[in-house]
C-alpha cells in the first residue's frame, strides 16, 4: 500500500509532464478555454433570458440563481478537471489499450484518471468562483467562519456526487463498450442540477433528491446560504451522501475492471 | 448521384447499429421533457401569455426543439476532424468522390435514422403523455421542407468547423463554442420571443434562427398565411445556400495544407 502523500507526489509529477505536453498546443488551449467559458455560462444565459420576462423563477430572483449557478460551476469543476479521462474509457476498451492500466503497482482508478488533467476546466472554476463572490456581495451574504466551513463541506460533497454520477456512467463501457449514450444521459442530467428543485414534484423531485441526487450538486446546498430557514435537515447529511455515492461508484469500477475481457482487437 | 444515395443508406444502417443508444437518448429526452414541463409551468404560474406565447405554445416549442436538436446534431465536425488527424481522409481523396457531398449524404442517412428513432417517438410523447395540443394548418406541411433546410444549414456549420482540423490540434473548443452559440441563439433552448427586443432584432439577421426557430414556429403557429411562411423559407434557403457554398470554398483552401505522415 502506498501512502496518500506518495500518491499526491506522483500525481504532481504526472500532471506536470502532462501540462508540459499540452502546452505544445497553446492555441488549442486558448480556444478550448473560450469554448469552456461559453458552454459553462449557457444555462445561466437561459435563466437570464427567462427572468427578463418574468419577475422570478419559483420565487428565486436572478441574483439568487446566479449564486446557485456559481455553486454548481465550482461543484462540477473537480469532475471536469480531474476525472475527464472517464470519457475515454470506451475508446480504451474498444481498442484494447485499457490493458496497460492493469500493469502498474498503483491504484487503477488513480492511474487511469491521472492520465488527463483538463486545463480548460480551470476556466470554469475561475468563472464560478468569480460569480460566487459577485453574487454574495450583491445578496449581502455575510461569510462567518462557520458558513465558510459549511461551504467547503457542501462543495466537497457536491463535487463527489457529480464525480460519482459521471464515473459510474462511464463504467458502462466495461459491459457494453460504447458507453456514450449512458454518459450523454448523465451529462444532460448534470445540466438540471442548478434548477430550483422546488419547481419539481412527484417522481422528478424524488429522483433528483434520492435516486440520482443532482439536487445535492447545487440547489440544496445553496439554499443553506440563501434561505437557511427553508432548508431541510437532509443537507447536513450531504457528506455521507457524497462519500457513499463515491464508494458505490468505486465498487462499480472495481467490478468493471475485473470483468473486462477486451474486444479482441 | 446514385453513389451518394448509397451513402445515405449506409449512414442509416450505421445508425441502426447503435440501437442500444436510442433507449438512453429517448430516456434522456423524456427526462428533458419532464424538466422542461416543470420549468415552463413555473414560468407561467402568474400569467397565461408571456411575450405572445401561451404555455402550450412555449412548451411545444421547447419540447420539439429538443427532439430536433438530436436530429440536427450531425457530429460531422468530430468525424472530419478525426479523419484529418488520423490521415484516413486520404481514403476519400483518392476516390472519384466529392468529400463535401460524401459527408453530406452520409450524415443525411443518420438524420433519417434519427427521425424514425427519436423525433417521431418524442412527437408521440408530447401528444399522448404531455397532452400538448397541435393546431392544424399549412405550417405542418411546410415543416418537413423547413427541417430539411435546417439540416443543411446545421450540416454546413459542422462541416465548416470540422475543416479547422486541417489547422488545429483539437476541435473541441471550436465545436463547443459553435454548439453553444447555435443552441442559445437559435431558439433550441428557449423561444427567441423571450429575448429582449434589441437582441431579438440582431438574432433575426443571423443564420442561427433559421436552424430551430423557423421550423419550430411552423409547428407552434401553423395557421398563418403564405405571406408569413414564404419569406421564412426564403431566408432559410438563402442561408443554406450561402453557408454550404462557403463551407465548400473553405474546403478547397484548407485541403491544400494537408500533410499526411506515413501510413
Amino acid at each position: 500500500m502506498r501512502t496518500l502523500s506518495e500518491y499526491l507526489r506522483l500525481y504532481f509529477i504526472i500532471e506536470t509532464q502532462y501540462i508540459k505536453a499540452r502546452m505544445q498546443y497553446r492555441a488549442d488551449f486558448i480556444i478550448s478555454s473560450i469554448g469552456m467559458f461559453f458552454s459553462s455560462l449557457a444555462t445561466l444565459g437561459v435563466f437570464w433570458v427567462i427572468l427578463e420576462s418574468v419577475p422570478d423563477l419559483a420565487g428565486w430572483s436572478l441574483m439568487e440563481m446566479v449564486f446557485i449557478y456559481a455553486f454548481y460551476m465550482i461543484a462540477i469543476s473537480p469532475m471536469q478537471i480531474l476525472f475527464d479521462h472517464a470519457w475515454q474509457i470506451r475508446f480504451h476498451v474498444q481498442q484494447g489499450t485499457f490493458l496497460k492500466y492493469y500493469f502498474r503497482p498503483l491504484n487503477m482508478m488513480f492511474y487511469y484518471m491521472s492520465e488527463m488533467f483538463d486545463l480548460k476546466g480551470i476556466t470554469q472554476l475561475v468563472v464560478g468562483v468569480g460569480l460566487l463572490i459577485y453574487a454574495s456581495i450583491q445578496l449581502h451574504i455575510d461569510w462567518s467562519l462557520a458558513r465558510v466551513f459549511l461551504l467547503c463541506m457542501t462543495l466537497f460533497s457536491a463535487a463527489l456526487v457529480q464525480i460519482s454520477i459521471i464515473v459510474s456512467a462511464s463504467c458502462a463501457a466495461f459491459w457494453v463498450v460504447n458507453s456514450y449514450p449512458v454518459l450523454g444521459l448523465a451529462w444532460r442530467l448534470r445540466e438540471f442540477s442548478p434548477y430550483p428543485m422546488t419547481i419539481f414534484d412527484g417522481a422528478f423531485r424524488f429522483t433528483f433528491t434520492y435516486v440520482i441526487p443532482i439536487g445535492f450538486v447545487a440547489f440544496y446546498p445553496s439554499q443553506l446560504f440563501l434561505r437557511p430557514e427553508e432548508v431541510s435537515s437532509l443537507i447536513y447529511f450531504s457528506p455521507i451522501i457524497g462519500i457513499g455515492l463515491f464508494a458505490i461508484t468505486y465498487w462499480i469500477w472495481t467490478k468493471g475492471v475485473n470483468s473486462y475481457t477486451g474486444t479482441g482487437s | 448521384m446514385n453513389k451518394y444515395f448509397a451513402l445515405t443508406r449506409g449512414g442509416y444502417m450505421m445508425g441502426v447499429i447503435y440501437r442500444f443508444g436510442f433507449i438512453f437518448t429517448i430516456i434522456g429526452n423524456v427526462v428533458y421533457l419532464g424538466v422542461a414541463y416543470y420549468l415552463w409551468k413555473s414560468i407561467y404560474q402568474h400569467s397565461d401569455v408571456i411575450r405572445g406565447l401561451t404555455f402550450n405554445e412555449a412548451f411545444l416549442y421547447v419540447g420539439l426543439g429538443s427532439a430536433i436538436f438530436i436530429l440536427l446534431k450531425t457530429y460531422v465536425d468530430w468525424f472530419i476532424h478525426s479523419d484529418i488527424r488520423e490521415g484516413t481522409i486520404a481514403n476519400y481523396l483518392i476516390k472519384p468522390i466529392d468529400v463535401g457531398l460524401y459527408t453530406l449524404f452520409f450524415s443525411l442517412g443518420f438524420f433519417l435514422m434519427n427521425v424514425t428513432a427519436i423525433t417521431i417517438p418524442t412527437f408521440l410523447l408530447l401528444i399522448f403523455v404531455f397532452k400538448v395540443q397541435f393546431t392544424v394548418g399549412i405550417g405542418l406541411f411546410i415543416f418537413p421542407i423547413s427541417l430539411l433546410m435546417a439540416f443543411l444549414i446545421s450540416f454546413s456549420f459542422d462541416y465548416f468547423i470540422g475543416l479547422f482540423g486541417f489547422y488545429t490540434e483539437s476541435v473541441w473548443g471550436l465545436s463547443t463554442s459553435k454548439e453553444i452559440i447555435v443552441t442559445v441563439f437559435s431558439g433550441a433552448l428557449i423561444p427567441l420571443q423571450f429575448f429582449p427586443d434589441a437582441i431579438q432584432k440582431v438574432l433575426f439577421w443571423l443564420p442561427f434562427q433559421a436552424i430551430y426557430h423557423t421550423p419550430l414556429m411552423m409547428i407552434t403557429r401553423p395557421n398563418q398565411s403564405w405571406d408569413v411562411f414564404l419569406p421564412m423559407l426564403g431566408i432559410q434557403l438563402f442561408w443554406a445556400v450561402v453557408l454550404f457554398i462557403g463551407a465548400r470554398l473553405f474546403y478547397d483552401q484548407a485541403v491544400k495544407v494537408l500533410r499526411i505522415s506515413g501510413g
